[in-house]
């Protein structure tokens, strides 16, 4: 009855309810404007709410995380630019969409998956969040490296031309994680002996200048065209439309839920993994995939969004953050005299049942102000080109700047605008690339960490990837995936079924 | 309409920092925070710096500046005019970069604002570990050569001091370090069973610790924690660590060398009271860091010894790029 | 009208149907592939000096394997891409880096070399208005309006809500701002 009473506590106090709202509605702006990041407004509202009770700030926080990462998927439809890596996979068939004057279509089942998405995420926190965390805690660093090499196989959905050309495009973002001080040993690593490689090449700072300044570039060859008009008659997606993806979008929100439970993983894995999962599991895509399929939308949205409610579960259950945005929201409760860990949800049950009710409802405005700001933003697309281009480079520059206040990342940023454009006019994927960047770090250090806990022995290093179930299950994954994504796997199938069966191929 | 709600959105970001008539602060003051956003330094310094604007009178916008365990944002500061609008907001990493090899500059071309707390190091063991203090830790490692994997959070990190003063006391341990990228990371890793035993500072461990999550096996001081008062001193198994000790990470406020001294005094002034807040007090109280609140030549005095003790204890691991000797840092006790 | 994807422009509009073409080489294009083994050799090279071959844990471990997927990877593509025939019609200048983009790279690069010196609001107040100039050919009232216009909006969201420390150069920002503090507080007391 009290966690029902805590769990209300933000319908009956229409201040809270207010901040929520305001904390959603900004958290969209924040979330589609790249180079704002809903980390930066989290840390920047901990000074700003340093004097107000703990229940207001968790309030605003709880609406800029659910809208933040909402609002990234704005930018990635409507100029291809994704506003946070997490809308990365949204960019590929969003945009493509918005080319073709369904803008107004893409947003709506967009707004509407991710409110699915967020749905699944606040349920499963709510009743089975020790259950979840638990599990998460099981994961050792070999698992994590196994997870990160299941990662690296989304190479082959993400490059549609040469898939050549995408291993190089993942290896070389692989490589460019890599670059700086290795943070486990501080060696230096690509750096030529350069300060100013030292602390590396910001993931962000890459990503704007990849699909920003790159897609700046591209526009001009078009200055002169006049821009898309967009039919935003039917935003809100058909009941048929969303029951036909019901279980695809049950599917990638856990997938979600769990990539965004593990301390170490967040969204904006999740969400490619999602869009990946899509494109083997669906077959009759309503449109081919990377040309404007709905199931490209839903896959990364449901995902990511369910992320956010996964990304609570460690931190509430645990006091570990799940991302960058929960390790600031422990910060804040300990600033408010709470002590995050494992006795919160023991001493403080309340504590855990108002940021169920805060997300729901935040979840609920997301979809509100989702739905009703089209019209404006749709705008943006039909601004012209010779103001938008500019304006776009602008940005650009301001949002890599803003990610570490760091001149570097600006020359980073637009060096890899201008590798980017020549890579997209020869046929290079650039998400193999920013894929590549946002593992590198998983894979490398949860290497070494598992090659090192078995004393550099390959041969125990196997022997443990068999004695713990999780570990074997996600090999047999890894195998799964490459066996039937190389040629060996039709020559066996041939083999075995013969001729006829090469129809099914994806 | 737009240009009132502009107006309000700005008002409400600065917050309302009363203007100053005359001098110091003319204009808001930069703080450059060495650490990420939601770390302990973050905490830390978010948390007092409001407190201190009350008494300085002017507005102090915080940045966090990664990368280079600090030295990024330290060289950043370092560049910056000494005009006392810029601070640097840091922990005791720097004190070490010279000797790892991480950079030319460290808080002797800073004067320190207020060293404002110190934390206490813990070892900490995930509950399954056949040992259940320090002494017996001690018997295992012994006793099963390269089997009991440490958490490692890099060279000069907290792990690695510990590790390095009971290498020194106890003679060269045979353990696993397994690297990982802060003490978060490494505690996650803890509970999960990844690893064995974590060097840890207090505030990070203490709720696990209470939660039964953890096993704690000695506190490095020479006198059990409060908040703790069951487990061990390190003290009380050995003595010989009594030299390296009170030892632990710190945070402090530093401008740069040859800020006029009455904008310094006028800034410590500002931090000392901030730090004398009850809130910042029952903040520190509550994730066992000890306040420490000091400046001038007291805490000029704190950041030597802090860096000789540290730094030849890490040269007699082994663990140095450089000689301490190469910079001018004297040994300890001398 | 571009209602639908031009297939035609080969240029990666969308990064989910790359630019290029399957069977024919794109002017450039090799050499383009050549630079990339040739960065990928370095690469490598530089991998390999990080920690030689020591042990499967080092900090060079995985940086060699990538880069080294990259040498066989990026060899791959050259001799793919010189096999194949050019395209016709197609010339580096018209099709690849045509002048404006060439002129939007030099502003993008004085941008970036202006910007510390110079502070933010001047050099993005200089970029915007050639930009717009050079794309837009409207009167200089316009050009002029709209570029202070978004100037300020961005500014204002970076700096004042999002207290991003854009460097401020020649601009005393710092001292404007606490202008209008003082005003504010001035006039709330």
């Amino acid at each position: 009855m009290e966690h029902l009473m805590a769990f209300l506590m933000i319908f009956t106090h229409p201040e809270l309810l207010m901040l929520v709202a305001v904390g959603t509605f900004a958290g969209v702006y924040v979330g589609a404007i790249p180079g704002l990041s809903v980390t930066m407004a989290a840390s920047i509202l901990i000074s700003f709410t340093f004097s107000w009770d703990v229940y207001p700030a968790l309030a605003l926080m709880v609406g800029i995380y659910m809208g933040g990462v909402y609002g990234g998927s704005r930018t990635a439809i409507l100029l291809n630019i994704p506003g946070a890596p997490s809308a990365i996979a949204t960019a590929m068939d969003g945009y493509p969409m918005a080319q073709r004057g369904e803008a107004g279509t893409a947003i709506g089942i967009t707004t509407t998956m991710s409110f699915f998405g967020g749905f699944v995420g606040i349920l499963v926190l709510a009743l089975a969040a020790p259950w979840v965390s638990e599990f998460a805690l099981k994961f050792q660093p070999r698992d994590y490296m196994l997870l990160a090499v299941l990662g690296i196989f989304l190479v082959g959905s993400l490059s549609q031309g040469s898939l050549t050309k995408g291993i190089l495009a993942g290896a070389l973002g692989i490589a460019i994680g890599s670059v700086g001080r290795d943070p486990l040993t501080f060696a230096e690593r690509f750096t030529f002996n350069m300060p100013l490689m030292e602390p590396g090449i910001s993931f962000i700072a890459v990503m704007i200048g990849m699909f920003g300044v790159s897609e700046a570039l591209l526009q001009l060859h078009h200055v002169g065209q006049p821009a898309i008009k967009q039919k935003i008659t039917r935003i809100v997606p058909s009941w048929s439309t969303i029951r036909k993806h019901l279980p695809l979008s049950l599917q990638t929100s856990s997938i979600g839920v769990i990539i965004g439970a593990l301390p170490g993983t967040g969204g904006d894995i999740a969400a490619l993994m999602a869009y990946d999962h899509a494109k083997r599991v669906t077959k009759k895509p309503s449109r081919p995939f990377g040309q404007g399929a709905i199931e490209g939308l839903v896959a990364p949205e449901t995902a990511n969004n369910a992320a956010v409610g996964g990304a609570f579960i460690p931190m509430m259950t645990l006091g570990i953050p799940g991302d960058a945005v929960t390790a600031i929201m422990i910060g804040a409760l300990y600033i408010h005299g709470l002590n995050p860990g494992p006795m919160l949800m023991v001493e403080q049950p309340n504590m855990f049942w108002f940021i169920v009710g805060a997300l729901v409802m935040a979840n609920f405005f997301m979809l509100i102000f989702g739905l009703t700001g089209i019209k404006l933003f749709t705008k943006i697309v039909a601004m012209p080109r010779p103001v938008l281009i500019p304006l776009i480079m602008l940005l650009s520059i301001v949002g890599a700047y803003a990610v570490n206040n760091s001149i570097t990342d600006v020359y980073w940023m637009l060096g890899f605008g201008i590798f980017g454009y020549m890579m997209r006019h020869y046929g290079y994927p650039l998400g193999p690339v920013i894929l590549g960047v946002i593992l590198s770090r998983l894979l490398d250090d949860n290497w070494r960490r598992a090659i090192i806990s078995e004393r550099g022995d390959l041969g125990r290093f196997f022997g443990g990837l068999f004695s713990s179930p999780l570990s074997t299950v996600l090999l047999l994954a890894v195998i799964a995936i490459f066996v039937s994504q190389t040629p060996i796997w039709r020559w066996i199938k041939t083999k075995l079924f013969g001729r006829n069966s090469r129809s099914l191929e994806p | 309409m737009k240009r009132v709600l502009i107006g309000a959105v700005a008002a409400l970001a600065l917050g309302t920092g009363a203007a100053l008539a005359d001098g110091y602060p003319s204009k808001e003051i930069q703080g450059v925070i060495q650490w990420g956003a939601g770390g302990s330094t973050d905490t830390v310094m978010r948390s007092v710096t409001p407190h201190a604007e009350k008494t300085l009178g002017g507005t102090v916008v915080m940045q966090n500046m990664t990368g280079g365990v600090g030295a990024i944002a330290l060289n950043s500061v370092a560049s910056k005019p000494a005009d006392g609008y810029t601070l640097l907001m840091g922990a005791e990493n720097p004190l070490l970069y010279k000797v790892m090899g991480l950079g030319q500059k460290d808080y002797s071309d800073f004067t320190p604002v207020d060293i404002l707390a110190r934390g206490t190091a813990v070892l900490v063991a995930r509950p399954g570990v056949p040992f259940d203090d320090y002494k017996s830790m001690i018997a295992y490692i012994k006793a099963h050569p390269d089997e009991v994997r440490f958490g490692a959070t890099g060279p000069g990190g907290l792990p690695s001091v510990v590790t390095a003063m009971m290498d020194s006391v106890e003679g060269k341990l045979p353990v696993i370090s397994v690297p990982y990228d802060g003490d978060g990371p490494a505690l996650t890793a803890l509970q999960g069973g990844a690893i064995d035993v974590m060097p840890a500072v207090l505030g990070a461990a203490l709720e696990s610790i209470r939660a039964g999550k953890m096993k704690p096996l000695a506190v490095f001081e020479e006198k059990p924690n409060p908040l703790l008062p069951k487990v061990p001193a390190v003290v009380s198994f050995n003595e010989d660590y009594a030299k390296y000790l009170p030892w632990g990470p710190f945070f402090g406020v530093f401008v740069k060398k040859g800020t006029p001294e009455d904008i310094v005094t006028k800034l410590s002034d500002a931090y000392k009271a901030g730090a004398e807040s009850p809130d910042f007090q029952k903040l520190m109280d509550g994730r066992g860091y000890t306040i420490m609140n000091i400046s001038g030549p007291e805490a000029e005095d704190f950041l030597s010894k802090w860096q000789s003790n540290t730094t030849w204890l890490l040269q007699d691991a082994g663990l140095t790029k450089a000689s301490p000797e190469k910079f001018g840092i004297p040994k300890p006790g001398n | 009208m571009s209602t639908h994807i031009d297939p035609d422009q080969h240029d990666g509009t969308s990064d989910a149907t790359p630019g290029g073409y399957e069977k024919q080489r794109r002017p450039g294009e090799a050499i383009f592939a050549l630079f990339m083994l040739l960065a990928s050799l370095g690469l490598l090279w530089s991998a390999y000096g990080i920690a030689g071959f020591s042990s499967l844990s080092s900090p060079g471990a995985i940086p060699m394997a990538t880069t080294a997927v990259m040498v066989i990877a990026a060899a791959t593509v050259l001799i793919q891409t010189v096999k194949r025939p050019r395209v016709p019609g197609e010339t580096f200048v018209k099709n690849i880096l045509p002048g404006v983009v060439v002129l939007f790279v030099a502003l993008l690069v004085c941008y970036g070399a202006l910007l510390e010196p110079l502070g933010f609001l001047p050099t993005s107040a200089i970029f915007l208005v050639i930009a717009f100039k050079v794309l837009w050919r409207r009167n200089w009232l316009v050009t002029l309006g709209v570029a202070a216009f978004s100037l300020l909006l961005i500014w204002l969201i970076f700096r004042i809500v999002f207290t991003v420390l854009i460097p401020e150069g020649v601009v005393p920002e710092a001292e404007i701002i606490q202008f209008f503090r003082n005003l504010l507080s001035g006039g709330a007391a």
